[in-house]
């Protein structure tokens, strides 16, 4: 059986580990559109962009993949793959056969369609290449606009304030982060930004870019005009997966196993909308899922047949701060809260109906990752305990099998 | 060839805990898994966060930062990001004292 990995990300770096780990000596071929070995991208809106670090960190040293006997092809990307013939066709025409097949091939970044948005000098933040070009026009600026208060838009202005730059960030939402952590917490993340010296236009989408030659201002429904050296768009994504398996929002969807429609077809990470045993359907944007799911794919492949159900963890790291955010809500009807907001040191349990779904922490890591398991048994523990900083979560963890 | 050094006093690192000391020019974690102890080195591979600061859970301590988990007794990776080991070192608990062994890093 040989085994074709399409993406040569986080997800199928991790699955390629595995599959070998697991003791399979068969043929692995990794298509990669990029032309460097499988990197990490979180560095990138951090030590990386800010220079601290120089070197990629790489997923695995890129000697390892022809110590692992892996036919890794940098600069490959799959046009299309056409299930019943089990053959992905390449760009060239190149026709690449699998038995079967991992599709890792994450996202892309969003453009805003407004005028303006072709004009050169307007930087995003994916892939190494964006964050060498954006980290080489951050040393010679000193003023930036971000569009974009999601991670990425806050973890760049982060940065940038960092290296002295003046930073206003635009967001058509009231807060930022205002999708995934609501208002109320979301205006503890602009409280923090503003103290570290940021400018927030807030509530207000993008009408236009304007600028003689290369994007000078970011013009916004409101009518302000605001001028930067440098101007980040980070306005959300979407998913990148091949003609074939792809559905209309070019996403894979897959079952509780990570198993897509198509016979021998798999998909891990960014790009898998999957069937959750406890959120339902979701797709999610996480490090930590792309590992786990890249594994858990890989173990399928080769016929364990386990279900995925990890809870989902991710973590973003902000000036000094570091925010962790455990589980899955889209809504909740509770919110506790042990710590202090306005201090900035806290856990916010966001419960619905009795049920914990989500934890955020700033600076209590324990507590998100210690969250997990109640989140994993859909637990019902009593807000008072919740919200007393003197009780462990791991205490409240339901018998085994209960709950 | 490095020396015993004496980190603590005997039972100061309770049963299921974390606990970090400096030796030499490292800092080592000290987990004290079903009454024995095991040391390793405290930062973790992959970013270089404390790992005395995460999580034990029978012989694996899990990193704070990014879940990153290794085997306390081999040092070795079980899950998560980290590609490379931890180192580990010797400990005792004698005549009242936690004393460890460690080699300088280069
Ligand atoms: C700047 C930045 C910072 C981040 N910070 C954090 C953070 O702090 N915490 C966190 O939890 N998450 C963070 N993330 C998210 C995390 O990096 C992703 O969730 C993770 O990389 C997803 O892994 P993946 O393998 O699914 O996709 P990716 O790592 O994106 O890999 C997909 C690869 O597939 C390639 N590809 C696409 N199409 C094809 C094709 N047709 N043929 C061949 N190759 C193809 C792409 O070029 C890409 O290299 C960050 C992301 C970015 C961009
Ligand atoms: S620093 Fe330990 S897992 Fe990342």
């Amino acid at each position: 059986m040989d085994v074709l990995v399409v993406g040569g990300g986080l997800a199928g770096a991790s699955a390629i580990s595995t599959l070998r780990a697991q003791g399979f000596d068969g043929r692995i071929t990794l298509l990669a559109e990029e032309p460097v070995h499988p990197y990490e991208r979180p560095p990138l809106s951090k030590e990386y962009l800010r220079g601290e670090t120089t070197e990629p960190q790489w997923v695995r040293p890129p000697s390892w993949y022809e110590e692992q006997g892996v036919d890794l092809r940098l600069g490959a990307r799959a046009a299309q793959v056409v299930p019943g013939d089990r053959v992905v066709l390449l760009e060239d025409g190149e026709r690449v056969p699998y038995g079967r097949l991992l599709v890792a091939t994450g996202v892309r970044n969003r453009r805003l369609e407004v005028p303006g948005a072709d004009l050169p000098g307007l930087f995003d933040l994916r892939t190494l290449a964006d964050a060498d070009r954006l980290r080489e026009a951050a040393g010679s600026a000193t003023s930036a606009v971000i569009v974009g208060a999601g991670f990425i838009g806050c973890e760049v202005a982060a940065s940038f304030r960092r290296l002295g730059l003046d930073v206003t960030v635009v967001e058509v939402f009231p807060t930022p982060l205002y999708r995934v952590l609501g208002p109320e917490l979301g205006r503890v993340v602009e409280a923090m930004h503003r103290d570290h010296g940021v400018r927030f236009v807030l509530g207000e989408g993008v009408a236009s870019f304007e600028g003689s030659g290369r994007a000078e201002a970011v013009v916004t429904e409101g009518g302000r005009r605001l001028e930067g050296d440098l101007i980040v768009v980070g306005v959300g994504t979407k998913p990148d997966a091949p003609v074939g398996v792809a559905d209309e929002r070019g996403a894979v969807p897959v079952g509780p196993d990570l198993a897509a429609e198509s016979e021998g077809v798999y998909a891990a990470g960014d790009v898998a909308d999957h069937d959750h045993p406890i959120f339902g359907r979701i797709r999610v944007e996480h490090y930590d899922n792309a590992i786990k799911m890249g594994e858990t794919a890989a173990r399928n492949l080769l016929g364990a047949g386990e279900v995925f159900d990890d809870p989902h963890w991710f973590w973003s790291d902000q000036y000094d701060s570091q925010l962790q955010v455990a589980g899955f809500a889209t809504e909740w009807d509770r919110m506790v809260v042990r710590g202090s907001l306005e201090e900035r040191s806290f856990a916010a349990f966001l419960l619905k109906d009795g049920v914990l779904r989500c934890t955020v922490t700033l600076d209590r890591k324990l507590d998100a990752r210690r969250s997990l398991p109640l989140i994993r048994a859909q637990a019902r523990p009593d807000p008072a305990l919740l919200a007393d900083p003197a009780v462990d979560l791991r205490t409240l963890r339901p018998p085994e099998g209960a709950g | 060839m490095s020396d015993w050094v004496r980190v603590a006093d005997a039972g100061d690192v309770p049963e299921g805990e974390l606990r970090s000391y400096t030796v030499g020019n490292r800092t080592v974690a000290v987990a004290n898994v079903g009454g024995d102890l095991q040391a390793f080195d405290d930062t973790c591979t992959h970013h270089g966060c404390s790992l005395s600061e995460g999580e034990l859970d029978g012989t694996v301590v899990e990193c704070p930062c990014h879940g990153g988990r290794f085997d306390v007794i081999t040092g070795e990776v079980v899950a998560g990001p980290p590609a490379e080991p931890v180192d580990v070192f010797e400990v005792v608990e004698a005549d009242g004292e936690i004393r460890i062994r460690a080699r300088d890093t280069d």
